[in-house]
């Protein structure tokens, strides 16, 4: 068989959002049976902290957040999945490793990996995020 | 495939992805060909417009031969030969 494609996201966005985009784009990558590589930066690594990724409260939106509960309420009435969903789902179907930067959770007090939810497969330094990139044949900044 | 032919199709795997909006049908559609056997013919119903040409593309790209779309009354059914 020949190799999956590759897709590298660099997950910066913290906010609700941007995450469930970032989720909905993971789902395409799955259904496709890509190798994803989702590097998680700076405000992204505060979102995946254990007591923050399931508390909706503690996550902003990036645009139009004034209209924050028509966002929430309407991803409920269409049956859309919470943004951390999206990625435990797409972890199911395809290979996804979800990598957090080493400062970013330092920044938020994460230091080991417990402190993230179990979805998180390591703590990186930028290197390996810069070397999934060159390889990559679709990369997003998100 | 008319729309009668692909009526008139014995399936073999229906995957009713009604309730959910993209991505939720596409990834339905995947989980549930894999439980098919090749040849074998699969229907995914959906209201959601974007699946209309998402589903088709992919079953495509994946190797799965895409026979036709069927309307009924609110949503359609995207039929498929398993690669």
């Amino acid at each position: 068989m020949e190799d999956n494609k590759k897709m590298c996201l660099a997950l910066f966005s913290g906010c609700l959002d941007k995450l469930t985009a970032a989720g909905v784009i993971l789902s395409g990558a799955a259904a496709d049976d890509m190798d994803v590589d989702i590097y998680v930066l700076l405000q992204a690594a505060r979102a995946f902290k254990k007591e923050i990724a399931t508390n909706k409260d503690e996550i902003k939106l990036a645009e139009n957040s004034h209209l924050r509960d028509e966002f929430i309420n309407s991803l409920d009435k269409l049956n859309v999945k919470e943004w951390h969903e999206f990625f435990k789902e797409a972890k199911e179907l395809t290979n996804v490793k979800i990598h957090i930067c080493g400062l970013a959770g330092k920044i938020w007090g994460g230091e080991k990996l417990e402190d993230f939810i179990d979805l998180a497969d390591d703590i990186v330094g930028i290197g390996e995020y810069i070397t999934a990139a060159e390889e990559a044949d679709i990369h997003l900044f998100i | 495939m008319n729309e009668e032919e692909l009526k008139a199709l014995n399936v073999d795997k229906s995957v009713d992805a009604r309730g959910t909006a993209c991505p939720g049908p596409l990834l339905a559609a995947k989980k549930a060909i894999a439980e098919i056997s090749s040849g074998q013919i699969m229907e995914v119903l959906s209201a959601d417009e974007g699946t209309r040409k998402d589903i088709p593309k992919w079953a495509a790209k994946k190797g799965h031969e895409y026979l036709g779309t069927a309307e009924d009354s609110g949503y359609f059914k995207i039929y498929m030969k398993k690669g």
